[in-house]
């Protein structure tokens, strides 16, 4: 590993005029959970390593008891995020991907910014920022900006951020009444496992308990970037939610993913995942709606 | 066990303390004055001619003290079971792992860059890659000089009348079963430091299995250097993992060896993780073509296996396995008429190696999925299936294994009454069983099966234990001071076990084969017995009293009810020695087991003793998506005497959990020879979090030859652990998977498809 600077900047503005300093040769770090690896295989050989971790503002996790919005810090760790009785509670979908990420010692370090800004197809934590409709504040050298979650990414590896950006943090807004969201990611393994895909729904129901008022249908690895199942949405959205229309969602989402063969796992089963698991998570949804 | 004061009790590890704060020395930690770093480069191809190599950027390189390739390596300095692999490869690359070039330097970053800097034109060669393909006529051969991919091995035995008895047989079962690489995993990485002296003698810090056959390899490599009537030391830091996989010599020692030699300073060579993944060996993968048949009672009448084994591209131990797949194949349950015909052959993807039970997974996993599927045919549980034709003890198999204990019948009763437990019966959830045999008593392979043991006693009553045997993290220190302490009224704090240096400890065969506690154990025991002789001769005339009426316990010798007659053990050891014409007690032992190497027809008692269990697994298949859910495990193993139980279960569940991620996880992925997984995100081996809670019954048969009664528990834990599975999955959702791992997907596929047909 090539040697580096560690700069550990008080504020964005700091930090942000760090990385100008140094723009060509600087790398922002989190927890470095991603960061470290690729300083290991050689991946990037930045000479300085500015630290976001000193930055109190990034660090937030709070809700606005006024508005309901809620506000992730991108220094937030899966751990407090997971720990969070009102994140298990209000946002089950952000729990059960943050929760069977990695490891305890990678949830312990890792961050959510991080997860987003990393920015691969299978990143547990952007399929719920997603769902729930997340935005993005973003700082840099001209000042500050939002972008809606699901407009971050461009490619793996790639998202819509300017050299010298910083996510500072994600807003959700407050939840509608009846709605209920959960994730799962589909792997070999219990722990330490990338998903072989990855599926969150999000369902709010109208005050009939029964017509869909909203839905969210977000899929990891299903493509380049995390994606939502535009058309298995609009399926469910202003109808009566059955077993069988949710099935027909899980197949629509199925259609409109652009899974891969990989030598970690075939296409096929990838889309029949999507098909079972939409179908699972849209149930899962339902019965918290009628349990609250 | 109330008999024994230490035997048979639950002693921690001895060195775990150490461990677990981080103060045991690997090989990661031996650094000497002056030394290198080595690294080796290998090819970019699965098959290939060189063409051009240019070293002299690599050599410029500030730090770069010298650089090796197979131009460099001695004529005969050659590796593997047929001796034709050489450390470096010239001219010609048969396989992705094929080292090619290799650099010592100052720093292990230097030495790094170096790699990058050697320039090498290949011309590439068409590969093969499927051993079944690599059979065929028009098949490109791996190596030119020989005829075919094939390797002339004859692995071919054929016991009573095959052809007669499935003619007799009133059901009979066919299939066909592949397995796929996996790898050890070790959490210590492979390495080696070489050093020279001023004399040419060798000293090498190695963490293998074999340290005396290391000691006779690595001298043949200086014989072929041209040192003859040197010296090789061979010193073994703490082992972080055996599992097999340091089971011969391997190219980065014998390169170590020669970096060394070239630039008179040690030189170090450790791999990294994807390094670990790629350079060392894996387990066979095998495909079997087996047929089974039995009479309408159920009893075995014949069991016809053919098998193909993917060799890689170099032979290497692994070529063997089958002679050790023949003792499932010949004895697992009483079969009279047995055929087995195996082949191994050349292909350009990795060579394998050993791997904890040594091609015994492999071949139960055909033979053990396939007995349900007679069974199943024959209208039989297939736990009573399983009775019908348990061995027995006294039995003699048809390859002329003498079976003395056997408690396999104990172990169905003990797997079955934990399954049965829950009987209910969900949607989607099935039990399922495998058993397993292994060798017990040391395994003869080669001329000797063998272990020395030198006790020597100091005036604090305490013992130093030098052993030939080897400790891998599988506890033989423990069961050595045990015994040792057993056998001389000593504690365990009281023994120190050393076993590290071939300068001071005695000759053995190596780790394998389950061979360490039976063998080195046996060792042990004799040892101490001839201290033990000496303690009550001498304890006799001091306490005035005859040597048999004397016991040693508790630090003491006295005779039992006789406060008077009674002494402290290391008040006596003083008296002997500090005495006119004083003696210090040392004692040494060589125990042999009396087993036999396999005769031409492959027939001979390989082991003095077997060892059985079964496995029962309760799994839940989720028919949607296609995954299993291990409920319950249950792992039944007949060990003779366990010295030490928790070590026991400890073998018994890193076997499980090994065996559960070749049953469902585990596989070294390769498209063209090349490694597509060399890192724990993409190699599936199970974690913590995936391991299940495994109940161990230990049947204790105590073995007439065992020390204390002891057979070997080393590998069984990961033999039947994958056809378990298998019939469990068959169980519950009647599908039935014949290749590893047991994936998702596979599952999946399988269900669609019976559905498909239904
Ligand atoms: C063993 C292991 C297991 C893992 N398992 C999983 C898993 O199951 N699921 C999963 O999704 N991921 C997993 N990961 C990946 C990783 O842990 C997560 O993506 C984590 O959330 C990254 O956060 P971090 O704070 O460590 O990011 P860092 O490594 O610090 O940064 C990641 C990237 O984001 C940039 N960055 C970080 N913060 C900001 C910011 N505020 N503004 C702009 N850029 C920023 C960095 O420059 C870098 O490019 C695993 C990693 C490891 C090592």
């Amino acid at each position: 590993m090539k040697p580096f600077n560690y700069l550990t900047p008080a504020t964005v503005e700091e930090a942000v005029s760090l990385f100008g300093q140094h723009s060509e040769t600087a790398k922002y770090i989190a927890g470095g959970t991603d960061v470290i690896v690729k300083l290991k295989d050689g991946w990037m050989e930045p000479d300085y390593l500015i630290s976001l971790k000193k930055i109190e503002e990034l660090s937030e996790l709070r809700k606005n008891e006024n508005t309901g919005d809620l506000t992730i810090g991108a220094t937030v760790t899966h751990a407090t995020l997971e720990k969070s009785i009102m994140i298990q509670k209000e946002y089950p979908i952000i729990y059960d991907a943050v929760s069977n990420i990695g490891s305890l010692q990678v949830r312990n370090v890792g961050t959510i910014g991080g997860n987003l800004m990393n920015a691969v197809p299978s990143a547990d934590g952007a399929v719920p920022m997603i769902a729930l409709d997340g935005v993005a504040l973003i700082q840099g050298p001209g000042g500050e900006r939002s972008v809606e979650v699901k407009d971050l990414f461009i490619e793996p590896y790639k998202t819509v951020l300017k050299p010298g950006e910083i996510l500072k943090k994600i807003t959700i807004p407050a939840p509608a009444p009846r709605t209920g969201s959960a994730y799962i990611k589909f792997g070999r393994r219990a722990a330490m496992e990338l998903p072989l895909i990855g599926i969150g729904v999000l369902l709010s129901l109208d005050a009939d308990l029964e017509t869909c008022a909203r839905a969210r249908i977000v899929l990891g690895v299903a493509g380049p970037t995390p994606m939502r199942a535009y058309e298995a949405e609009k399926l469910l959205t202003g109808k009566k939610i059955t077993e069988d229309l949710l099935r027909q969602a899980g197949e629509k989402a199925a259609d409109e993913s652009k899974v891969r063969d990989s030598v970690r796992g075939s296409a096929w089963h990838r889309k029949e995942m999507i098909r079972v698991q939409v179908r699972r998570m849209g149930l899962k949804c339902l019965e918290m709606i009628k349990r609250n | 066990m109330s008999e024994y004061n230490v035997v048979g009790k639950r002693i921690p590890k001895i060195d775990a303390a150490q461990k677990a704060m981080g103060r045991a020395e690997y090989i990661q930690d031996v650094k000497l004055p002056g030394m290198l770093y080595g690294k080796i480069l290998y090819s970019k191809h699965a098959h290939a001619r060189i063409t051009r190599m240019d070293l002299s950027k690599a050599l410029a390189l500030s730090g770069v003290y010298t650089i090796l390739t197979g131009e460099d390596v001695p004529e005969k300095m050659r590796m593997g079971f047929y001796k034709d692999n050489p450390p470096l490869k010239k001219d010609k690359v048969f396989s992705f792992r094929d080292e090619v070039a290799a650099v010592a330097a100052k720093t292990p970053e230097i030495a790094k860059k170096a790699l990058e800097l050697i320039e090498i034109d290949y011309e590439v060669l068409p590969g093969i890659f499927d051993p079944e393909k690599a059979m065929e006529k028009d098949s490109p051969l791996v190596h030119e000089n020989t005829k075919s991919n094939v390797l002339k091995l004859p692995w071919k035995l054929h016991y009573g009348d095959v052809d007669k008895a499935e003619k007799e047989a009133a059901f009979v079962v066919e299939g066909r079963f592949t397995t796929t690489w996996v790898t050890h995993c070790c959490m210590g990485t492979s390495g080696a430091v070489a050093s020279f002296d001023a004399a040419d003698n060798l000293t090498i810090y190695t963490n293998t299995q074999i340290p005396s056959l290391a000691q006779k390899d690595f001298l043949e490599a200086l014989k072929a250097m041209g040192l003859k009537n040197k010296r090789a030391r061979v010193i073994k830091p703490i082992i972080g993992g055996g599992f097999g996989s340091k089971l011969d010599t391997y190219a980065y020692e014998h390169i170590a060896i020669l970096l060394a030699h070239k630039c008179r300073k040690p030189v170090k060579i450790v791999f990294d993780r994807p390094e670990e993944f790629i350079a060392t060996s894996t387990r066979q993968p095998t495909v079997t073509h087996i047929k089974q048949g039995c009479d309408k009672n159920g009893k075995l009448l014949f069991r016809d296996i053919r098998m193909v084994l993917d060799n890689g591209a170099h032979t290497s131990w692994g070529a063997t396995t089958p002679s050790v797949m023949m003792m499932p194949i010949t004895s697992l349950y009483r079969v009279d008429n047995v055929r087995y015909d195996a082949k191994c052959v050349y292909t350009n993807n990795t060579y394998s190696q050993a791997m904890r039970g040594y091609g015994n997974p492999q071949a139960t996993f055909a033979i053990e999925s396939n007995i349900d599927m007679l069974a199943e045919k024959a209208g039989i549980d297939p736990i009573e299936f399983r009775r019908i034709n348990r061995n027995h003890p006294g039995d003699v198999t048809p390859q002329n294994f003498k079976i003395t204990t056997c408690g396999l019948d104990l172990c169905l009763d003990a797997v079955e009454k934990e399954l049965r437990k829950s009987g209910t019966k969900e949607k989607g959830v099935g039990i399922g069983v495998a058993s397993l045999i292994h060798v017990g008593g040391g395994a003869r392979i080669y001329k000797s099966d063998g272990c020395g043991v030198i006790i020597k006693m100091d005036d604090y009553g305490k013992a130093s234990v030098f052993t030939g045997g080897t400790d891998m993290g599988q506890g033989l220190d423990n069961i050595t001071a045990q015994i040792v302490a057993e056998e001389l009224g000593l504690l365990v704090e009281d023994v120190h076990v050393v076993h590290t240096d071939t300068d001071v400890c005695p000759w053995d065969v190596g780790a394998h084969a389950s061979r360490s506690t039976f063998v080195a154990g046996n060792a042990a025991l004799g040892a101490a017995k001839k201290i033990k002789a000496q303690l009550l001769e001498l304890g006799s005339k001091e306490l005035k009293t005859t040597p048999d009426s004397l016991m040693l316990k508790d630090r003491l010798i006295f005779v039992p009810g006789d406060p008077e007659k009674s002494m402290a053990i290391d008040k006596l050891l003083r008296k002997i020695h500090f005495s006119p014409g004083g003696t210090m007690l040392v004692s040494d032992h060589f125990f042999d087991p009396i087993n036999e190497n396999m005769g031409p027809d492959y027939k001979g008692n390989m082991s003095m003793t077997y060892t059985f269990g079964v496995h029962g697994v309760k799994v839940r298949v989720d028919e949607e998506t296609g995954k299993v859910e291990v409920l319950e495990y249950v792992a039944a193993h007949d060990v003779g005497q366990a010295i030490n139980p928790l070590l026991l279960e400890g073998q018994v569940y890193g076997g499980v959990v090994m065996g559960l991620g070749y049953a469902l996880s585990e596989e070294v992925m390769h498209v063209n020879g090349k490694n597509m997984n060399p890192n724990f995100r993409d190699y599936k081996l199970f974690t913590a979090k995936d391991a299940v809670k495994i109940i161990a019954p230990v049947i204790q048969t105590p073995d007439k030859d065992g020390p204390f009664g002891a057979k070997g528990i080393g590998e069984p834990g990961c033999v039947p652990t994958a056809p378990a599975i298998a019939n469990a999955i068959y169980d519950a959702v009647g599908v039935r998977i014949t290749t590893l791992p047991i994936t998702p997907e596979k599952v999946l596929a399988a269900l669609m498809e019976k559905k498909k047909n239904h």
